[in-house]
C-alpha cells in the first residue's frame, strides 16, 4: 500500500517537471521561464563552486539565530499572556494590531535601526517568528481545560506542579503548531530581508540573479528555497513525532493550515 | 463589545503609544522612530493632499482582485485535491513545494515575466492566496466524517448531492478559516510586490520613505497596514461568525 | 472519620446583565463520615455548585463548608472529585498507570508505595491489563474506572462524585454502579454523590437529600436509606421509596415549570 502511494507521489513530481519542461519550449520564452534541465545544471554548477553552500549557510545561520531568539521570547511572553489576565489585556490589543504588519514591511525599519549587516536580518526574523508563537502559546496556555487543573488540585498538586505538569503538556500541541507556522514566517522574513539589503543568502542570490539577467540561477534559487522548506518541515514533523508523540495526543486535527 | 472592554483596549493602546513616544528621541533617533504626534500630522496632511487616497486605492484594488481570484481558484482546486486519496497524492508534491516558497521569493520571477505592471501584482497575490485556500479546502473536504457520507448514502443521495449537501457543509468551517489566513497572505503579497516594483501603494510608501529619508511616511504606512489588516480581519471574522454559527459548532470552536 | 458539614451555605453568582442570581439558599446539612450521601434533584438545581463548594473550587457567598472544625477554602487531596467529563479530567499524555500514580507523585510517595497502591486499585477496577494504554484508547467506562482508581490511589477521606456514570451506556452504568458500591464498602470512604437518577440513588446510598429546584435551591428532605441488602428493584420497600421520592421530584419539576 505504501509503495503505491509513494509511486503516485513520485509520478506526480515527475509529471510536474515534465509539464514544466514542455511548457517552457512550447508556451513560454525559455529565457524567462527556464527549463528544468538548465536549472539542474545551474544548481550543479553553483554547488561545485561553493556558491550554493555560501548562500545557504548565510540564510540558515540567520534563520537559526532569529528563530531561536523569537521562539524563546515568544513562548515566554505567550505563557505570561496565557496565565495572567492583566498581561493579556495589556498586550493583546497592540499585538493584534501589529500582527497585521507583515514582516516584509518591517525590513526597511530594521535596516534603519540596525544597519545593513546581520543585526537587521536577525531583527526581521525575530519579528517574523515571535508573533505567531506568542499567539499560539497564549492560546494553548490560556486554553488549558479548567477541569484538568481542578482534577490535579484534588490530587494534591501545588502551583508549580500544575504549571509544569498540567498547563505545559496541555499547551504543548498549540506551541508546536505555533513553532511550525513561525518557521514558515522565518523563511519569509529572511528572504525578504536578503532581497532588499544583503550581499549573501538565498534571497540575495535570487534578487541578484534577476538584476544580472541570470534567469537560470534565479529559478535555481527558488527551487532551492522550496526544497529547503520542504526538507525542514518534514524534519521538524519527524522529530516532533518521535520525541513528543504522547503530548500531541490532545490535539486530533490540525485545523488552519498555513 | 461593551464599555468596559473598550475602556481596557483604549488603556492598553494609550500605554503603547506612551512607550512609543518615550522611546522616540531617546533610545531611537527621531529620524528612525518619529514621534506619534508627528506621524499623526503627516497622516492628516496626506489625507488632505489626496496622496493617501492614491496609495490606499492602489493597494486596495490589487488586493481585492488578487484575493477574489486566488480564493476562487484555490477553492476549486482544493475541492478537487481533497476529494479522493488519489487526487490528493497527485496534487501534493507541487502544492507542498510551492507552499514552502514565500511569495516574496516569487517577486523577481513575476517581474521578469509580467514586468512591473499591475498584472504581475494580481498574479502574485492570487498565487499566495490560492496556495493557502487549496490547503485548507482540501483539509476540510478530506476531513468529512465518513459516517455522514454513509448516512447520506443510506438516505438515497447520489454522488453530486453528497458533495453539495454533506461534503461542502462539513468543509465549510475549514474553508472559512482558510479565507482568513489567505487574507493575511494577500496582504503580505501586496506589500512585497509594492515594495519591489511599484509606483504607488502602501508597500511603495514604506519602501520609498527610506529612499527619500522621510521616516514619517514609513510609520504612516505601518499604521495603514495594521489598521486595514485589523479591520478586514475583524470584518471577515464577523461575517464568518454570522454565516457559519451552526457549522462551527460541528468542529467545536 | 470526619464529617462534612454545610452551615448556612448561600451561593450567588453575578449575572452577565448585572445583578445576581441566587443558586443555593441557606443550605445546612451534615454528611456523616463513612456514609454514601446522595444529592438528588432536577437539572439546574445547584447540586454541582454545592459539590464545588465542598471541593473548595468555589467559595460560598455566605456560610461555609467544613470538615469537622476545619473550614474548606481550597481544593485538596483529602477531598478528591470524580468528574463527569472524564475526557478532560484524565491527563491525555499520561497512560493509565501514570494517571493513577499522579496523586502519589504529588505527595512524593516512594516508588514502592506508588507501585503497591497502583497495582491494588487498578486490580480493584479491573484494569490491570491496560496499565500501558492511553486515555484515547479507552472506552468511556474504562476511562471512568481509571479516574476512580486514580482518586482512590491517593487515599482521600472523601470522594465527591458529580454524576460520574451519567454519560455511559446502560450496561456499563449498571456494572460500574455495582462495582463502585463494592469498592465503597471495601474502602469505607465518605461519598458525596450527585445524580438526577432516583433509581441510582436508591441503589447506592445510605442517605439521600432531595433538593428543590433552582434558583434559590434548598434541601427539601433528607432520607435515611436502610433498604435491605442486596438492593433489588423487585423489593417492595425499594419500590415504595422510589414512588415517594418520585412524587417529591415531580412536585419540584411542576413548580419550576409554573414559575
Amino acid at each position: 500500500m505504501k509503495y503505491q502511494r509513494l509511486s503516485i507521489l513520485a509520478l506526480s513530481a515527475a509529471a510536474f517537471i515534465g509539464v514544466w519542461w514542455i511548457s517552457t519550449y512550447v508556451y513560454f520564452n525559455p529565457k524567462i521561464v527556464v527549463p528544468p534541465n538548465l536549472v539542474a545544471e545551474t544548481l550543479w554548477e553553483i554547488t561545485r563552486n561553493g556558491e550554493l553552500f555560501e548562500h545557504v549557510w548565510a540564510s540558515a545561520r540567520r534563520v537559526v539565530v532569529g528563530y531561536v531568539i523569537g521562539a524563546v521570547f515568544g513562548i515566554g511572553l505567550g505563557t505570561i499572556i496565557g496565565l495572567y489576565r492583566i498581561a493579556e489585556e495589556l498586550l493583546e490589543p497592540p499585538l493584534q494590531f501589529v500582527r497585521n504588519i507583515t514582516p516584509v514591511a518591517i525590513v526597511p525599519l530594521a535596516i534603519n535601526l540596525f544597519g545593513l549587516d546581520e543585526g537587521s536580518k536577525y531583527a526581521v526574523i525575530v519579528y517574523s517568528t515571535i508573533i505567531p508563537i506568542i499567539f499560539n502559546t497564549a492560546g494553548g496556555v490560556g486554553g488549558t481545560p479548567q477541569i484538568r487543573i481542578r482534577a490535579a488540585m484534588c490530587l494534591g498538586a501545588g502551583q508549580a506542579d500544575i504549571f509544569f505538569r498540567i498547563v505545559v503538556p496541555s499547551a504543548w500541541p498549540f506551541i508546536v503548531t505555533g513553532l511550525r507556522i513561525a518557521l514558515g514566517f522565518a523563511f519569509m522574513g529572511v528572504v525578504a530581508a536578503e532581497m532588499i539589503a544583503a550581499d549573501e543568502g538565498v534571497g540575495f542570490m535570487i534578487m541578484q540573479s534577476r538584476n544580472m539577467f541570470l534567469p537560470a540561477q534565479m529559478f535555481a534559487g527558488i527551487f532551492l528555497l522550496g526544497m529547503i522548506g520542504v526538507g525542514t518541515d518534514r524534519l521538524i514533523r519527524f522529530a516532533l513525532d518521535r520525541l513528543m508523540s504522547r503530548y500531541m495526543m490532545t490535539l486530533n486535527s490540525d485545523v488552519g493550515v498555513t | 463589545m461593551n464599555l468596559a472592554k473598550i475602556g481596557r483596549i483604549s488603556l492598553s493602546m494609550l500605554l503603547v503609544i506612551g512607550v512609543w513616544w518615550a522611546s522616540s528621541g531617546t533610545i531611537f533617533s527621531e529620524m528612525i522612530v518619529p514621534k506619534p504626534w508627528d506621524v499623526m500630522k503627516q497622516f492628516v496632511d496626506m489625507i488632505e493632499s489626496k496622496e493617501l487616497f492614491v496609495h490606499i486605492t492602489a493597494s486596495f484594488r490589487r488586493i481585492s482582485v488578487g484575493y477574489v481570484l486566488g480564493c476562487t481558484i484555490g477553492l476549486v482546486l482544493g475541492m478537487v485535491m481533497g476529494a479522493t486519496r488519489v487526487t490528493r497524492d497527485i496534487l501534493t508534491p507541487p502544492i507542498e513545494f510551492f507552499r514552502n516558497i514565500p511569495p516574496v521569493a516569487m517577486v523577481p520571477v513575476v517581474i521578469s515575466f509580467f514586468g512591473i505592471g499591475e498584472l504581475g501584482k494580481y498574479f502574485l497575490i492570487s498565487y499566495a492566496t490560492t496556495i493557502v485556500m487549496i490547503l485548507n479546502t482540501a483539509a476540510g473536504v478530506s476531513a468529512t466524517p465518513r459516517i455522514r457520507v454513509r448516512a447520506a448514502q443510506c438516505l438515497g443521495a447520489d454522488q453530486w448531492s453528497i458533495f453539495l449537501r454533506v461534503v461542502l457543509p462539513s468543509a465549510w468551517p475549514y474553508i472559512l478559516i482558510g479565507l482568513r489566513i489567505a487574507l493575511g497572505f494577500a496582504f503580505t503579497g501586496i506589500v512585497a510586490s509594492e515594495m519591489l516594483a511599484a509606483q504607488e501603494g502602501i508597500g511603495f510608501l514604506i519602501m520609498q520613505s527610506t529612499n527619500i529619508l522621510e521616516p514619517l511616511d514609513m510609520f504612516v504606512g505601518f499604521v495603514l497596514l495594521g489598521g486595514f489588516g485589523l479591520l478586514t480581519d475583524q470584518t471577515l471574522r464577523a461575517v464568518i461568525g454570522k454565516l457559519a454559527r451552526r457549522h462551527m459548532v460541528a468542529i467545536g470552536r | 472519620m470526619r464529617n462534612l458539614k454545610f452551615d448556612n451555605v448561600t451561593m450567588q453568582f453575578p449575572r452577565a446583565e448585572g445583578g445576581t442570581v441566587e443558586v443555593l439558599r441557606d443550605i445546612t446539612m451534615e454528611v456523616e463520615g463513612g456514609s454514601f450521601f446522595t444529592l438528588l434533584g432536577p437539572s439546574g438545581c445547584g447540586k454541582s455548585t454545592l459539590l464545588n463548594i465542598a471541593a473548595g473550587f468555589e467559595k460560598p457567598t455566605q456560610g461555609s463548608a467544613s470538615l469537622d472544625a476545619e473550614t474548606i477554602d481550597r481544593p485538596g487531596p483529602d477531598r478528591t472529585v470524580i468528574f463527569q467529563d472524564v475526557g478532560n479530567a484524565l491527563f491525555p499524555w499520561l497512560n493509565v498507570w501514570e494517571n493513577v500514580e499522579f496523586g502519589l507523585k504529588m505527595a512524593k510517595a516512594s516508588a514502592a508505595l506508588r507501585k503497591e497502591r497502583c497495582d491494588k486499585y487498578l486490580e480493584l477496577v479491573g484494569l490491570s491489563e491496560d496499565r500501558g494504554k492511553f486515555p484515547f484508547e479507552l472506552s468511556g467506562g474504562m476511562k471512568q474506572r481509571v479516574q476512580i482508581a486514580r482518586a482512590l490511589a491517593n487515599d482521600p477521606e472523601i470522594l465527591l462524585m458529580d454524576e460520574p456514570f451519567a454519560a455511559l451506556d446502560a450496561i456499563t452504568k449498571r456494572y460500574l454502579q455495582t462495582e463502585f458500591r463494592k469498592i465503597w464498602k471495601d474502602t469505607g470512604k465518605t461519598i458525596l454523590y450527585i445524580t438526577h437518577d432516583i433509581f441510582e440513588a436508591l441503589l447506592l446510598s445510605t442517605h439521600l437529600a432531595v433538593m428543590s429546584t433552582g434558583p434559590n435551591a434548598t434541601i427539601r428532605e433528607i432520607f435515611k436509606i436502610d433498604l435491605q441488602e442486596p438492593r433489588l428493584t423487585s423489593n417492595r420497600d425499594f419500590a415504595a421509596m422510589h414512588s415517594t421520592i418520585e412524587g417529591i421530584i415531580d412536585e419540584e419539576v411542576q413548580k419550576s415549570r409554573a414559575s
